[in-house]
């Protein structure tokens, strides 16, 4: 049970690491909350079966990492969009080729 | 004397029906696209609707422009720069020129119809573009009924309806072009709701929108749009079903509007 349990927990910190690194702003919590409560009993159940914790230690480690990050993206992630000169000269182009085909179309005054 | 004034105000009322009362020739509205999973947003994408003024040697039309771009965050992973333009009249808002240029992660798509509605046709050029690079064409002549409208046409002319007059739960069907095939797009009028939104609370009718039937059929209205009860009817808040989730557009800013 622990092992399945500490499994779950690994998972769902990669899972939230990689969310966390990609802009995914807030959804990246999800896995992140549930590896950290993932943990935090595979934690207590190795502590109580006086086995080793250092492996539940390092997802703890990886969740906090990407928890930090995650919150990093929520709060200094701005939503810009990039006004880069060929988009610009691409819509000049099609309304300049528009009026071109519009001058050959019957158009009712 | 009576029945010729009674004639030439019927007459004047039918002219003003087709008249655009919403749109104006220097709008710009701004949106922001999120994908809703759980409740949590995720931002993805600005789109932006504009109109403005386009002069020919003969006429003056309106330029439908409608923008989907990715936020710069995303551009690494997923870039998205999709471009929707239609060239209608301003007053009927009949299209007369359709435009559509799609860039999404790599895949590029161009589609343009140049309506002839003499003959009642459309003539469609597509054109994509092969693995290597170079570009292949396909150009097609398509019959269209005389109410045929592209999307971004069909959009702005939903705007331009008198929506105050309709009852809650009246219906309303469109005939879409896209991609060569002709769609049937039902509007159903849901209710009046106030919602609050970037640009202050308003109040909107809420609308269902279900292409060939199916969502109204199904009972589960996935997706819908909120236009404000006014005489600019702007699209202020829509949500729609995607495969995983739910998306949603959401209103940043409006400008140049005509009331």
């Amino acid at each position: 049970m622990r092992l399945l349990i500490t499994i779950l927990a690994v998972l769902a910190a990669i899972i939230g690491l990689i969310l966390s690194i990609l802009p995914f702003g807030a959804i990246a919590l999800i896995p992140i909350i549930l590896a950290f409560i993932l943990a935090f009993i595979a934690f207590k159940m190795a502590q109580k079966e006086q086995a080793n914790t250092k492996f539940v230690k390092v997802v703890f480690l990886v969740t906090i990492i990407a928890f930090v990050l995650s919150l990093y993206r929520i709060v200094f992630d701005e939503n810009i969009v990039e006004n880069d000169i060929e988009t610009i000269e691409k819509e000049k182009q099609s309304k300049e080729d528009a009026i071109e085909e519009l001058e050959g179309l019957d158009i009712e005054n | 004397m009576r029945s010729l004034l009674i004639t030439f105000l019927c007459l004047i009322s039918l002219i003003l029906q087709g008249q655009n009362s919403a749109i104006g020739s220097n709008e710009k509205l701004v949106f922001t696209a999120s994908y809703n999973m759980s409740g949590l947003l995720t931002d993805l994408a600005q789109v932006t609707m504009e109109t403005s003024e386009v002069k020919t040697s003969t006429s003056t039309l309106l330029h439908l422009k409608c923008k989907a771009r990715t936020y710069t965050k995303w551009n690494n992973f997923f870039k998205i720069n999709d471009l929707y333009e239609s060239y209608v009249h301003p007053n009927s808002l009949k299209p007369y020129l359709y435009k559509r240029d799609i860039n999404e992660g790599g895949y590029y798509k161009f589609m343009q119809y140049n309506y002839n509605y003499k003959t009642s046709s459309v003539k469609s050029l597509k054109r994509k573009r092969r693995k290597d690079g170079t570009y292949w064409d396909e150009n097609k002549d398509l019959s269209i009924s005389a109410n045929t409208k592209d999307l971004v046409a069909t959009l702005y002319h939903i705007r331009n309806l008198d929506i105050h007059k309709a009852a809650i739960g009246s219906k309303d069907t469109f005939t879409v072009l896209m991609d060569n095939e002709e769609f049937k797009i039902s509007i159903n009028l849901l209710a009046k709701e106030t919602i609050s939104t970037s640009i202050g609370r308003k109040e909107c009718y809420k609308l269902a929108i279900a292409i060939n039937n199916k969502s109204i059929l199904e009972g589960s209205n996935d997706n819908l749009l909120w236009l404000t009860a006014d005489a600019n009817k702007i699209p202020v808040y829509a949500k729609f079903k995607v495969p995983v989730g739910n998306g949603e557009l959401r209103i940043q800013s409006a400008t140049g509007l005509k009331n």
